[in-house]
């Protein structure tokens, strides 16, 4: 009995923090490269990043296991290294940053695009890299912006369902997350586990949002101190 | 020592100069919107020239012709910007040494004392930007820029978020910075005054073209041509033909009145006898007539009066047959005693040392 009630939890756990850290860098390095990108194919580009938020879940998530599966394009590729992707554990990780992404990126380049431009011309003629100023410039100034995206978007990945459902499906010891695990414990009356499952992840959501707004307070705050004229 | 040659275009603007300066403080002089701060962008490898070529020390920046165009990172330019940029999370040690990192620790922090000395801010050290007043602010986004040792200082309208007493301050800063430094300086403004007393020479930019370069004399005294002369504060301009030269001096008989003036003769200008002129003067140049005078004084009526602080300004209608009015801008010192309200009569007289003559 104790280990199905930690078997979602641990689940989620494990896909949470995976899918969050690669949302966090392919999240900031598209966001950066996009706010200095002024190509033809901007509005496009921009519009592919972001459609999984505007998607119903399951549609993303058909269109995933289309790609992944056994005859998807992606699925035929993974068969040659003899390595499958759909119902597995990672595949709970990638439905869960291709939900996720959307909202890091639009957040972070909301961060960047708010950095002064004359801050990162001066670095530059300061013989800066660009590698450098964005560390040294461009991160620490966008960060109160970019550590509410990664909040969004880890608790984005925490209340994923439609997506990770239709990808990974419900294999208890291995693809079942909390949202998926509370879904089958209705369905099958264990009205107990779900209510558990529930407190724990309306908790964590709470402390997430209390985060977001904490950092809110103090991006407000640094940029109102940052107004030096 | 800096050569450019720089064409750039945008949709209703072309910019289109060329500047060479040595070991000297050069001034661009301009409305705004007439290329000053691209020019500086272009030099400092912020933006893309379209063609053209810049040279600085014995490095080439940029050649359309070669397709070189080294980035700012490697370009030995020192750039102040109009609102600092100074970054806002460092202390302002930390920007000054953002620079040179590369150096040795004791090395960079000698340096960055040895700015922070000469800039008068050694006390701000461990303070951000946000703390500082502007004045301050604006010398460490100098210490700054002159950390790496550039070849050339660019300084886009860097006072012109200063108050005036602050500013003159800073200008004779400068000026002391120039001095014992003996660096090139690039300043853009579109301030008269400062461009006056900063730059040893000048360059006049209008519509994105340089309408004069030369010492702030040639240019202030002696302007090329209406446009130059209206930018550099030229007020009063009268049409009119030469009818004799005698040296030093040109008679100009001005149509509208029907009187002639009694002008210097320029002499960096081709001029003879029926050639088509305009005459010019600063309003601070014309007086009120004291003593009867026969020569280049003109009966006028006082129009409108403003007050200024140390000095009136008046605009005067010329009497004369014609029906067209004519009318000119005259700034008089408080000092003189001559307090004149609307509708007064007056002579005035245009001294002939201060008539610019420009052919047309």
């Amino acid at each position: 009995m104790n280990v199905s009630y930690w078997t979602p939890i641990w689940i989620s756990i494990k896909t949470v923090l995976t899918s969050t850290v690669i949302t966090f860098f392919l999240g900031i390095a598209a966001a950066h490269w996009m706010s200095r990108y002024n190509g033809k194919l901007k509005t496009i580009i921009d519009g592919i990043f972001l459609i999984p938020m505007v998607l119903p879940p399951t549609v993303v998530g058909y269109w995933l296991l289309m790609f992944f599966g056994i005859n998807g394009v992606g699925g035929k590729f993974f068969d040659l290294f003899n390595y499958k992707i759909a119902f597995t554990w990672q595949a709970t990780v990638i439905a869960a940053v291709i939900m996720a992404f959307p909202l890091m990126y639009m957040t972070a380049r909301g961060a960047f695009e708010q950095v002064e431009p004359n801050l990162q011309k001066a670095a530059r003629t300061l013989g800066a890299s660009e590698w450098r100023i964005f560390w040294t410039v461009t991160m620490p100034l966008a960060w109160p912006g970019v550590a509410a995206a990664t909040v969004l978007a880890l608790a984005r990945t925490l209340g994923e369902f439609g997506a990770t459902m239709m990808l990974a499906g419900n294999i208890p010891t291995k693809t079942s997350t909390i949202p998926i695990a509370i879904y089958y414990a209705i369905n099958g009356n264990d009205d107990h586990r779900a209510q558990v499952l529930s407190l724990v992840v309306m908790a964590f959501s709470f402390v997430s949002l209390a985060l977001v707004s904490v950092w809110n307070r103090r991006s407000k705050r640094t940029k109102g101190m940052m107004i030096s004229e | 020592m800096l050569n450019a040659q720089i064409k750039k275009s945008f949709p209703g603007f072309n910019l289109d100069v060329e500047l060479s300066l040595g070991l000297e403080l050069m001034v661009i002089l301009g409305p705004s919107g007439s290329g000053k701060t691209m020019t500086l962008q272009c030099i400092a490898g912020l933006a893309k020239p379209k063609e053209g070529y810049i040279e600085l020390g014995r490095q080439v920046l940029f050649d359309s012709s070669t397709k070189i165009n080294l980035p700012p990172q490697k370009r030995r330019v020192g750039f102040v910007f109009q609102n600092y940029a100074l970054f806002p999370h460092m202390t302002v040690g930390e920007n000054v040494a953002y620079s040179i990192r590369n150096l040795p620790k004791d090395e960079s922090l000698a340096r960055v004392s040895q700015l922070l000395d000469m800039m008068n801010i050694s006390a701000f050290d461990k303070r951000y930007p946000r703390q500082l007043s502007a004045g301050q602010q604006q010398r460490v986004a100098i210490a700054r820029a002159l950390a790496p040792n550039p070849e050339i200082l660019l300084l886009d309208e860097p006072f012109s978020a200063l108050d005036s007493q602050l500013r003159e301050r800073m200008e004779l800063e400068l000026l002391d910075l120039q001095r014992e430094c003996k660096c090139s300086m690039l300043l853009v403004t579109h301030d008269l005054a400062e461009g006056y007393k900063l730059g040893a020479k000048v360059a006049v930019y209008h519509e994105g073209h340089i309408a004069q370069c030369g010492t702030r004399q040639q240019v202030f005294l002696s302007p090329v041509n209406r446009t130059v002369a209206r930018l550099t504060g030229v007020r009063n301009f009268m049409d009119g033909e030469i009818c004799r030269i005698e040296p030093p001096y040109v008679w100009v008989q001005i149509a509208a009145w029907g009187t002639q003036l009694k002008a210097v003769l320029p002499s960096d200008k081709e001029l003879a006898a029926g050639r088509k002129v305009v005459v010019g003067i600063r309003p601070e140049f014309i007086q009120i007539a004291q003593k009867e005078s026969s020569e280049n004084v003109l009966a006028s009526r006082v129009l409108q009066v403003v007050e200024g602080i140390s000095n009136m300004t008046y605009r005067f209608a010329v009497e004369s047959d014609q029906h067209e009015q004519h009318l000119l801008n005259v700034l008089i010192s408080k000092s003189d005693d001559t307090l004149l309200h609307e509708d007064h009569m007056c002579q005035l007289y245009l001294p002939p040392a201060h008539l610019i003559v420009i052919p047309e």
